[in-house]
């Protein structure tokens, strides 16, 4: 195991996984650290549900390695598997069981079971104890599973797209829920997501995934103040390779009526000072990105990295 | 009353860090009053704990905030007293971003001063300006 991945709870080690002769994922490392949340994002068949199955030992790597707690994912899968919970993507439980007699079967698997946590957490998403999982709405499902994820007070959680067809309230319940346990238990989590604007806030690193391959790994707050949008009035300027532009490292740059704008990967004060002055008379503005701006201008279609 | 946007290009502490000196500012806190949990306020915007406990943390280095072991978090009873080198230090810190910000946009040093001006009056009359 390498040095960065040292003490990590999470760890990708050059990870590659192929069905038959298509590649899903391709020499992935990451490393998920105690205490953060870190967010997978990528669009869908980008590999992150591979990368997720090989992390729950549920698939054996083609090359590399998925670690939990530096254990292998696929040969220590027992061991590993009990200090984690899982939320995954549609839940799937014996349809006939309701909550409770699912929970019930449930703490039997655990040494410990926080059976008041899960009560109380049913309680306030407001899933039914005494209707079949069957007959569940999808978020209540959802909810269902998460709750149960959290009663063994795990010491990592592995969220594969949790809120997928979920509605905005439920959504919103859903994260708040994982918020509270966050203050809790500063459970660290691992989360695939399409759900930017929910993950936004809640993220403390975010990894891109396009096409199988990681093409970013950062900090939330780096991420943050590295990513403008520039903005010039006319067609005149830089082009992308034009030293002052350069310094900022454009994603793309696209013309338009109104003028030009540049995603930059790269912002920073005195780069920036000194394309104003390049640009200058023209009027040169610079705006943050949300998350979901970012995330498109990363891998978008038009997106100019290939 | 505190609002985020983890849109922003400031980090999300800092936005939490400001949205509660401006509500000491223009009183809408007072000295003495309690501020939500770290956990509520966490989940009230929903963003990671982890966030609004460092902004907490800075706003008790800064003698804004006081911490009372097993009761919870309050506004200081009394101002931060600080030396006028340290101020002087603050607002050339906070001066520095807010020009910083002014230039990126595109403003006009003038622009600059004049909502400088505006906000001063605004918080003397009690209103929390900033974010609509």
């Amino acid at each position: 195991m390498s040095a960065e991945t040292n003490g990590a709870v999470a760890a990708f080690a050059g990870l590659t996984v192929r069905y038959g002769r298509a590649t899903a994922v391709e020499g992935v490392s990451l490393a998920v650290q105690k205490g953060e949340v870190y967010a997978l994002l990528g669009r869908n068949g980008s590999g992150k549900t591979s990368m997720i199955r090989c992390l729950l030992g549920q698939r054996k790597a083609c090359a590399g390695s998925a670690a939990l707690f530096g254990l292998d994912a696929w040969r220590d899968r027992q061991p590993a598997m009990r200090r984690v919970g899982v939320v995954p993507e549609s839940p799937d439980m014996p349809p006939a069981l309701d909550a409770l007699e699912l929970a019930n079967f449930c703490s039997r698997l655990y040494p410990t079971w926080d059976g008041k946590g899960v009560t109380s957490r049913l309680e306030r998403f407001g899933v039914p104890a005494k209707v079949p999982f069957g007959r569940l709405s999808r978020g209540q499902k959802n909810q269902l599973a998460l709750a149960l994820a959290l009663a063994p007070m795990p010491e990592v959680l592995i969220l594969d797209d949790p809120t997928l067809g979920l509605d905005a309230v439920a959504r919103r319940e859903f994260f708040e829920e994982l918020v509270g346990d966050l203050a809790d238990r500063g459970t660290t989590v691992f989360i695939s997501t399409h759900d930017l604007h929910g993950i936004e806030g809640i993220a403390s690193r975010v990894g891109i995934l396009k096409a199988g391959h990681l093409l970013l790994d950062e900090e939330m707050e780096a991420l943050k103040s590295k990513f403008r949008t520039v903005r010039w009035s006319g067609d005149a300027g830089p082009s992308p390779d034009a030293p002052s532009l350069a310094a900022l490292s454009p994603l793309r740059v696209r013309r338009d009526a109104w003028g030009t704008e540049a995603v930059v990967r790269a912002f920073d004060e005195a780069a920036f000072a000194r394309l104003v002055q390049d640009l200058a008379p023209s009027v040169v503005e610079a705006s943050s990105l949300s998350l979901e701006e970012l995330f498109i201008a990363m891998v978008g279609e038009e997106g100019g990295l290939s | 009353m505190l609002r985020v946007n983890p849109a922003e290009a400031a980090p999300i502490w800092r936005q939490i860090e400001e949205g509660v000196r401006r509500l000491v500012a223009s009183g809408q806190l007072r000295p003495g009053q309690s501020v939500p949990s770290v956990r509520d306020l966490a989940r009230d915007l929903r963003v990671n704990p982890a966030t609004v406990s460092k902004a907490y943390q800075h706003l008790t280095d800064a003698g804004l905030l006081d911490v009372r072991r097993g009761e919870g978090t309050f506004v200081a009873e009394a101002p931060p007293s600080m030396r006028k080198a340290e101020r002087r230090e603050a607002l050339r810190e906070g001066a520095e971003r807010y020009a910083s910000l002014a230039v990126t946009i595109g403003a006009s040093r003038g622009d600059a001063s004049e909502e400088l001006g505006r906000a001063w009056e605004d918080l003397a009359r009690g209103k929390s300006g900033g974010q609509p």
